[in-house]
């Protein structure tokens, strides 16, 4: 008994499994992905750079109190117009600032789901995630020009920037594009 | 003659500070260690590089708010975080989630927990020396990162559920996906145990270290792996059943000699039981709302409440202390598994050496951002 | 001895240059190599963007850690901290001057007479071996001491213990090779697995087993890794050490590693020859020069230690005292005796 036991130290079966699982990978097809030239493409419901749609927006401030850091700034006034034909005064908001520091964002999504407006003013399921740069104060706080071009952010490939008509995918579960589409039929 | 031998030469104990910046600390740990040659005398944990006064923050948030604040907590098991936390609420303003609500809570919970427990094999396997069951692991880890982005958009900090429910349904195809997925991962868990279960090296660094007894491990208030490595069956996840957890069918597995091996093979274990739980999650997923119908603005009753889930670690608490209307929490204590089952590091590591000291802090899978929040 | 000045000065000088450019390129994509092989067990690509597949990739590492800065540690021992890669490299790279990679060449017929491919053929080859590499282990000692860093003086301990220890058991398998070949000239060890019709490591199957587990913990690879054991002591006996001085360490201990191929080659699988080397059948294979399976022996060598690397976790430093003292050295010595016994009973009862 005491023999058989030597022996099976002293031929290492248990050593040998692992090199023959370690070698058999040795063969098989590779994980990595060669990131620059090939890309996951991120879930349609992926927390990325922000669209913003200020002709949407209707200046409710939900976002920013939804924000756990207080990193959405908005500043408006209020102007009144005249209708011209009816001679009706009419008040309206207007909005002059709207940033988002986007350097302490967290990309938790609430302000996304505080958002009233139907399709949303403010989404970040825009599949973008490169926004690194060289400087963080100037290149990372966005105004509101900024959120609607998205000058200095590559966007995901095929992804445009709000202002040339990005629209939110809907996080419930149906593209919020087809239910805008199904609301201009109707 | 007789009498103790004079040394010939001076000893002196080698004081050596074990971190913060470490390869083996597991993020900003630092050991303040005693040593004679390479044997431990005394270590003593430091903590605090990574304070960032979370209990602070969830002060001055409304409770939905705080949410994205627990993900940072134990940043490799966000979904835990945020049960532990959301079921607190809910038991402070009483509310019932709806069935579904609880089952996606579950499947997510558990996918957490399997996570988590593959980024302990890869730190610990790598800590041990053996590098390559951390790309192994890391392969099926990303598929589980993928499942979270597909559900909620987040990898990591996911801030996947709210009080009362959850804010987004499932995705088409996600269920199939995650079934599939669940198919393949015990093979998986088989790889990993071929490398290392019963190799001899593997078992001559676990085996018999970093041993502690029940009663002990009971009296330093370990919970988790940790405890049921000494052979406590004791899981939140059975004897305070929070969602939905007593009405599926799964084993607590338990160690028998508290050693590292042993916990070892527990936490493997746990990981084959949390398959089985989401298996049993989406075979009976219900149809329904997932989302209870709870203000917009949440109002707490005065009170206090404790409760806890079964994180990946151990036991993860949630304190919270309300004032009449508030609709944020007066005060929040976190009961973290790693800062409570770190304090057990000195008895564990006492008289070994320091390549054990390794070992001991990767068998007890601490996460500095829980520990000092 | 009419044109001695070519004798004796011209061709070794060529010879040394010519081992030394070969050899430094060699250990340079030995480390590519190795990451290749790594990654490669590990479902990952490597190293693929410098140059063409990643060809390039070892000489801007070289490059980099050229144009480092270079840091001395304020409280180290100046003198000893810069004399340490010095004495690593030194024998590391002397050890080469014996290994005999291929017989004779004519350099693809340049030369009108073949001379040896090796620098030379001293008749204690392996024991000058043995000698020379030992010595690099107080390259690793001072340094580590030198660092006056804590970790490093673990990891120069560690190495020093581990080195000592494991040179016995090596000894012992080397001695049991002696034994069969009757010589201890590493050309002449060759030759005689010629004459003998057979590589040595059949008979020797033990020793060539205790060889290449000892040969691993003489050159710190995992799982005996321990006196540079990332996780345990940062980088062991190297910590303190940045740019060129680090390259040495580094350096060496490639070329160690293949300074244990080649052994295992020359000792156990014939060195130069062609598998059967006696067979006619198969002398097509001439064709093929002799250095290539050389190369290609120490090239299946060093697959195994990576191989080895990216399978096992690390042994404890008393568990690896335990396994050289209480398995290997045992193991050896009963070997050698085993042998001996052999060579007894071949020499005079069979031939008697």
């Amino acid at each position: 008994m005491a023999l058989g036991e030597f022996f099976s130290k002293l031929i290492p079966t248990d050593l040998f499994s692992g090199l023959a699982l370690t070698g058999s990978y040795f063969f098989k097809k590779k994980s990595t992905v060669q990131y620059p030239e090939e890309r996951t493409e991120p879930s349609p419901r992926f927390r990325g750079m922000f669209g913003y749609d200020v002709d949407r927006c209707i200046d409710c401030h939900l976002c920013a109190k939804a924000c756990p850091i207080d990193i959405i700034f908005i500043r408006d006034h209020t102007e009144v117009e005249e209708d011209p034909e009816t001679g009706k005064k009419k008040k309206r908001k207007v909005i002059d600032r709207y940033d988002i520091d986007v350097k302490r964002c967290m990309f938790c999504g609430l302000c996304e789901e505080a958002c009233p407006t139907e399709p949303k003013s403010i989404w970040l399921t825009t599949k973008t995630y490169e926004t690194a740069t060289y400087e963080r104060n100037e290149r990372l706080y966005f105004t509101k020009e900024r959120l609607m071009s998205w000058e200095g952010v590559t966007a995901y490939p095929g992804v445009v920037p709000p202002d040339k008509g990005m629209l939110p995918e809907d996080p419930s579960g149906a593209g919020a594009r087809e239910k805008a589409a199904g609301g201009e039929a109707a | 003659m007789g009498g103790p031998l004079e040394p010939l030469f001076d000893v002196e104990e080698m004081e050596l500070s074990f971190g913060p910046q470490h390869p083996a600390t597991h993020g900003v740990l630092r050991v303040q260690l005693k040593l004679d040659g390479e044997k431990i005398l005394d270590a003593r944990p430091i903590i605090g590089y990574l304070h960032r006064g979370t209990e602070k923050l969830f002060e001055q948030e409304p409770f939905n708010q705080c949410i994205p604040h627990t993900d940072r907590l134990d940043y490799i098991a966000a979904p835990t975080n945020n049960q532990g936390f959301v079921v607190t609420v809910e038991k402070l303003l009483g509310i019932t989630i709806p069935p579904r609500a609880a089952y996606i809570r579950m499947i997510l919970a558990e996918l957490g927990r399997i996570s988590s427990h593959l980024l302990w094999l890869a730190t610990h396997a790598i800590d041990l020396g053996a590098i390559t069951p951390f790309f192994y692991t890391f392969r099926e880890r990303e598929e589980i990162l993928d499942l979270f982005e597909a559900y909620c958009g987040a990898r990591l900090t996911l801030n996947a559920m709210r009080v009362g429910g959850l804010p987004y349904d499932l995705p088409d195809g996600w269920v199939e996906r995650c079934a599939e997925m669940m198919e393949a991962f015990p093979a998986h868990i088989d790889e990993y145990e071929t490398l290392l279960t019963e190799n001899r090296i593997w078992k001559k660094r676990t085996v018999g270290i970093g041993v502690i007894s029940a009663e002990e491990a009971i009296d330093w208030g370990l919970t988790g792996p940790p405890l049921r490595g000494s052979g406590v069956k004791w899981d939140i996840r059975k004897v305070f059943p929070y969602d939905r957890y007593d009405e599926v069918d799964f084993e607590v597995p338990i160690g028998k000699n508290g050693d590292t091996y042993d916990r070892y093979l527990v936490r493997m274990e746990e990981m084959r039981q949390s398959v089985r739980i989401i298996q049993q999650c989406m075979d009976r997923l219900p149809d329904g709302p997932i989302m209870a119908k709870v203000p917009k603005v949440l109002r707490a009753p005065e009170g206090m409440v404790y409760a806890s889930v079964e994180a990946p670690k151990g036991e993860l608490g949630y304190f919270i202390v309300t004032t009449p209307k508030g609709s944020q929490p007066y005060r929040c204590h976190v009961r973290p598994p790693s800062f409570v089952n770190l304090q057990s590091l000195p008895v564990l590591v006492d008289g070994l050496l320091v390549a054990d000291l390794v070992a001991v802090i990767g068998t007890l899978d601490i996460v500095l951002g829980e520990i000092d929040r | 001895m009419d044109q001695p000045l070519y004798q004796f000065l011209i061709i070794p000088a060529v010879k040394i240059v010519a081992i030394l450019a070969v050899l430094l390129l060699v250990v340079a994509y030995l480390t590519f190599f190795e990451r290749k092989v790594l990654a490669y067990l590990q479902v990952r690509l490597g190293p693929n963007r410098v140059g063409p597949k990643g060809w390039l990739q070892p000489i801007a590492d070289a490059f980099k850690l050229l144009v480092k800065e270079d840091l001395i540690p304020s409280k180290a021992e100046r003198f000893v901290f810069l004399l340490a890669p010095c004495l690593i490299i030194v024998p590391a790279l002397l050890v080469w001057s014996v290994i005999p990679f291929t017989g004779e060449t004519t350099v693809f017929g340049l030369l009108s007479e073949p001379i040896p491919a090796y620098l030379t053929d001293i008749n204690i080859g392996i024991l000058f071996v043995l000698g020379v590499s030992s010595v690099g282990v107080f390259g690793i000692i001072l340094g580590g001491w030198a660092s006056n860093s804590k970790f490093s003086l673990m990891g120069g301990l560690r190495s020093a213990a581990q080195m000592v220890s494991y040179e016995v058991p090596m000894g012992f398998a080397v001695v049991s090779v002696l034994l069969m070949a009757g010589s201890l000239s590493l050309v002449r060890i060759v030759e005689v697995q010629r004459e003998a019709h057979m590589w040595f490591f059949l008979p020797g199957i033990l020793a060539l087993g205790i060889y290449f587990i000892c040969g691993v913990a003489e050159t710190n690879r995992n799982p005996f890794d321990l006196p540079e054991a990332e996780s345990e002591l940062v980088a062991g006996f190297h910590t303190e050490y940045s740019g060129m001085k680090f390259a040495l360490f580094f350096l060496a201990e490639y070329a160690n590693m293949l300074v244990i191929g080649s052994l295992v080659a020359v000792l156990f699988f014939g060195g130069w020859l062609r598998p059967f080397p006696n067979v006619e059948f198969l002398a097509f294979l001439d064709v093929i020069p002799p250095f290539f399976w050389f190369a290609s022996k120490v090239g299946v060598v060093i697959f195994i230690y990576m191989w080895f690397r990216g399978t096992f976790p690390r042994y404890r430093f008393d568990q690896l005292m335990a396994v050289g003292w209480k398995w290997l050295l045992p193991l050896s010595l009963a070997n050698v005796a085993v042998i001996a016994l052999g060579i007894l009973v071949k020499n005079h009862l069979l031939k008697g």
